[in-house]
């Protein structure tokens, strides 16, 4: 492996490390509540929670088309944002053509944006 | 062996010393953050607050954490176990491992990574996925409709934040954090950057699911949203990854907009105080307007909340994104 | 640096102009609100007319921008006339029937200018990343515009279908793209070209994987066997309009760029793709034949007959020479017309106020609707290859290509499998000229229809008059290719 790598790998390893003993912590305290906590379960205790009621169904069933366009227009602005990343960091060096580039990229997405805030994709009610 | 000694064991235990160092203070502090949240609301709104347990009720979040490690650890028959149990621990591991990139001093960060805030970004996001585990893995409705309105309010603030980076790296010129607080060494960039300042602060509040944002929770709706099924200690894992979620969020405040650990004056008095008391001073500054901001503000209905993300935060801060690169490029400003 | 780029962008001045034109349409057309469909379609209209003016202005010859991405030359300039023309007709098509069947939105031209931008990029891309671009500018608006009869399950079913197979095609196209630059170590057409002579005689295995991967992902967007199966079930539920549309336009691009992919970087491998293309030409020759017999939905029918059609245009391309691609340019601007004939009768077929699409209602149709009976005689003669209709010479020039380059037996089978189809577009007249009438079509809701059919009737009765000059310029666009 080359040394530039391994520099760069081994800034991860704290990383690597940190994520390790922050499981192991998570672990540990889930844990340590089952073993020293009195446990009695009964079927009343282990339904799921409904303000006194019986559950009526599975709550796994069909919900809002809203929150799948939420999810789609997160998509498409987070990917703009991901875009972005690289470009304000070396704006610096690709200069004005650069700076224009990215400025009609971000038209473009304006365009889509005023489309869909005119069509109502952005209303909630 | 002696090899292995100084090669891998002596720096593995150095980073292990590092890591504790990081996540013993770190766990304290979200202990007496909720201490100090109820002294100060009940400051706020008149009452004492907790008094009891301990000389002003200090002993008091040991009690609470005792009591709920202590607590039956209920599993809901209908629900999916091993998700169940995962989600908490995912959303209280990514709180603490988020702190592995932040520089606390000139030099003093664990891991000095040159893509830090993208790091941040990241792992901030990925706190929606314990969410959504908790919500869907718990298969009762209260919790799913909190996963669903949490998910949906953290992707649409997500979008501000990242527009708010932006702005900020524009400035910077890279993506390190000890450099981003580095170039605020003559002036803070809350000031040239305010409205970004103020965007990013409301949208650190809707990731946390902070009041007035806290419509996942909305106790009187849906009861606590998305852990309404969890007790014991996965529930205290949620409550202590939140509460570290907003340290989170007001350090990275400070370090993009409020320089770091960089004293607000390069002069005497200023300097005497080292770094790191500054970064804490910073963060506990935001963290009392976290709790301020939760005693006196209403709750947003949830179309409102989608109105401000979607349709004031987004377009006014993809404006700024542009205004600030083209002043930067007409100034000639743009660091390089 | 500056100089190279403003060079670029004067070559890319049409396609430019195509997307800001589509933009600003979507604009007005989001502020006005839902009456503006007509207007819009006519501005779409317009901007496609003034998008092929810009043509001959930006690309006075062969020119490269971008760094390579994209050229213009004789044969980008011949195919992209051709989609606008396509494009727009579909659109002139399009209008009344929207109207009337109130779907009618301003979206469906903006789609429409999108798509045509993206099969612009596409005939232009010489580069695997800008072909992959426009490929899927192109595919994602059509995915829309199949599915644009929103509360119909037809059209929606269309609409993901194509969705779901153009998605794996594309991924297909994706691995071969890889796959290719992992071998080759370059994206440009030219690139790769330069590294294929050098190993003609003995290409990377890679390489060859890649290229059966892309050319298996474009004989799924031409509709070629054995990739088709999606074509039949997407050309009946799409709108009939968008029907036309996809049976022209993006058949049309997606050949170009077939074209050029085989030709410009894996010319030197012409040993290596032309088998593969042979057995993609016989295996839809022979589904265009047999499989259209026994339909009895017009428009699957014209799905069969267009992915026989392929067969035939790529019997040019697999001779892998100038006279091959110039067969393939001929036979694909006389397709444009024979379908843009047949589709605008399918177009009239509607009864009592609804659209029907039954080949048995067409029954007798030369005593309700003489003028319409004659134009889908004319088409169908011209699709069995019945000289002197344009579909004759079309056949003629791509079997003769085979036959020059000593393809006898794909030649053949050509022949036999025309004779095949032959039965079935023959059919379609003899019902019309000699059963017994059924109930008489409704009168068309506007002019802008019958003025379509005529004029594209007229063009395929007429290929003898005016054959000198599209030849010519199509063995003009050929010869660019070939770097004449």
């Amino acid at each position: 492996m080359n040394g530039q790598l391994t520099t760069m790998l081994s800034e991860y390893l704290p990383i690597l490390i940190f994520i390790g003993i922050a499981g192991g912590l998570a672990l540990v305290l889930v844990l340590a509540s089952l073993i020293a906590g009195r446990q009695k379960p009964d079927s009343e205790k282990l339904s799921a929670y409904e303000c006194g009621f019986e559950a009526f169904d599975d709550a796994r069933r069909k919900f809002d088309v809203r929150f799948y366009l939420v999810a789609i227009l997160f998509i498409i602005f987070d990917l703009e944002v991901a875009f972005l990343f690289p470009w304000a960091v070396t704006l610096g060096e690709i200069g004005m053509f650069g700076f224009w580039s990215m400025v009609v990229f971000l038209g473009v997405l304006t365009v889509g944006f005023i489309y869909e805030w005119k069509k109502g994709a952005l209303e909630w009610e | 062996m002696a090899e292995f000694w100084s090669g891998y064991a002596l720096p593995g235990a150095i980073i292990v010393a590092q890591i504790l160092v990081i996540i013993v203070p770190l766990l304290g502090a979200v202990a007496y953050l909720t201490l100090a949240e109820r002294k100060v609301i009940a400051a706020i709104q008149l009452r004492k607050g907790p008094n009891v347990v301990g000389p002003f009720g200090l002993l008091q979040p040991i009690a609470d954490g005792v009591k709920l490690l202590l607590k039956e650890t209920v599993i809901p028959s209908g629900a999916n176990p091993v998700v169940f149990v995962i989600a908490p621990m995912l959303t209280f591991m990514l709180s603490l491992i988020a702190w592995a990139a932040i520089p606390f001093d000139l030099g003093l960060v664990l891991a000095d990574i040159n893509v830090g805030i993208l790091y941040l970004f990241a792992i901030s996001s990925l706190g929606v996925y314990g969410i959504i585990m908790a919500g869907w893995a718990s298969n009762s409705k209260y919790a799913f409709l909190g996963a669903l309105r949490s998910a949906a309010q953290m992707v649409s603030y997500e979008v501000s934040i990242g527009f708010v980076i932006i702005t900020v790296l524009l400035c910077v010129g890279s993506l390190n954090l000890t450099e981003i607080v580095l170039a605020q060494e003559n002036m803070w960039f809350f000031i040239p950057l305010f409205p970004m300042f103020i965007i990013f602060f409301v949208s650190g509040l809707a990731e946390t699911n902070r009041s007035p944002f806290d419509l996942p929770e909305g106790e009187s709706e849906i009861v606590a949203g998305y852990f309404v099924e969890y007790s014991s200690m996965s529930f205290a894992l949620f409550f202590l990854g939140e509460y570290a979620n907003m340290i989170l969020v007001s350090a990275m405040t400070s370090v993009l907009f409020l320089g770091g650990w960089l004293p607000p004056f390069d002069v005497a008095p200023f300097t005497w105080i080292p770094g790191p008391i500054w970064f804490a001073g910073k963060i506990g500054l935001c963290l009392f307007v976290f709790l301020w901001v939760r005693a006196t503000m209403p709750r947003y209905r949830y179309d409102q909340l989608m109105r401000l993300g979607w349709k004031v935060f987004l377009p006014f801060s993809l404006f700024w994104v542009v205004l600030t690169a083209g002043v930067l490029m007409a100034t000639g400003w743009v660091p390089r | 640096m500056n100089q190279e780029f403003a060079a670029s962008f004067v070559l890319v001045l049409p396609e430019t102009f195509l997307a800001v034109a589509a933009m600003a349409l979507l604009m007005l057309g989001v502020f006005r609100g839902e009456g503006s469909a007509r207007l819009v379609s006519w501005l779409a209209i317009a901007a496609l007319a003034v998008t092929a003016l810009f043509l001959p202005l930006a690309a006075p010859g062969q020119a490269a921008a971008f760094g390579g991405l994209f050229v213009t030359d004789a044969f980008a300039v011949f195919m992209k006339i051709l989609i606008l023309l396509g494009t727009a007709l579909a659109l002139v098509m399009s209008i009344d029937f929207n109207d009337r069947e109130q779907i009618a939105q301003f979206e469906y031209p903006v789609l429409f200018l999108f798509a045509a931008v993206g099969m612009m990029v596409m005939i232009s891309a010489s580069d695997l990343i800008s072909l992959y671009i426009g490929l899927e500018l192109q595919s994602l608006s059509l995915y829309v515009v199949a599915a644009f009869r929103r509360d119909a399950v037809k059209s929606t079913e269309a609409g993901l279908k194509y969705f779901v197979l153009g998605a794996l095609s594309s991924g297909m196209l994706l691995y071969g793209a890889s796959l290719i630059y992992g071998f080759s170590g370059a994206t440009g057409f030219a690139d790769i070209a330069e590294i294929m002579i050098g190993q003609a005689g003995d290409p990377p295995l890679g390489v060859i994987f890649g290229i059966v991967f892309m050319v298996a992902a474009l004989a799924f967007k031409v509709s070629a066997a054995p990739f088709h199966m999606w074509t039949p079930d997407v050309y009946e539920g799409a709108p009939t309009p968008v029907t036309a549309f996809f049976s022209i336009a993006p058949k049309i691009a997606a050949t170009a760029l077939l074209v050029r992919v085989l030709i410009d970087p894996f010319g030197p491998l012409v040993n290596q793709w032309q088998q593969v293309v042979i057995a993609v030409a016989i295996a839809s020759m022979l589904i265009g034949a047999f499989a259209a017999i026994n339909q009895t939905n017009i428009k699957r029918l014209m799905a069969y007959s267009s992915i026989g059609h392929i067969g035939y245009a790529l019997v040019g391309l697999a001779a892998g020479d100038e006279t091959g691609v110039h067969g393939v340019l001929i036979y694909m601007a006389i397709y444009l017309f024979m379908n843009v004939a047949a589709f605008g009768v399918i177009l009239c077929m509607r009864q009592q106020g609804r659209m029907v699409e039954r080949i048995a209602d067409l029954s007798g149709l030369s005593v309700t609707r003489p003028g319409i009976a004659a134009a889908l005689a004319i088409a169908m003669f011209s699709m069995a290859g019945i000289p002197p209709l344009a579909g004759f010479f079309g056949k003629f020039y791509v079997f003769q290509a085979a036959i020059a380059a000593g393809l006898y037996t794909l030649a053949v089978i050509g022949v036999l499998t025309s004779v095949v189809a032959a039965f079935y577009y023959l059919r379609i007249v003899k019902l019309m000229y000699f059963d017994e009438p059924v109930e008489a079509f409704d009168r068309p809701a506007g002019r802008t229809l019958g003025i379509v059919i005529t004029g594209s009737s007229l063009l395929i009765l007429l290929f003898v008059v005016y054959m000198a000059p599209v030849v010519g310029w199509a063995g003009i666009a050929a010869a660019a290719l070939f770097g004449g």
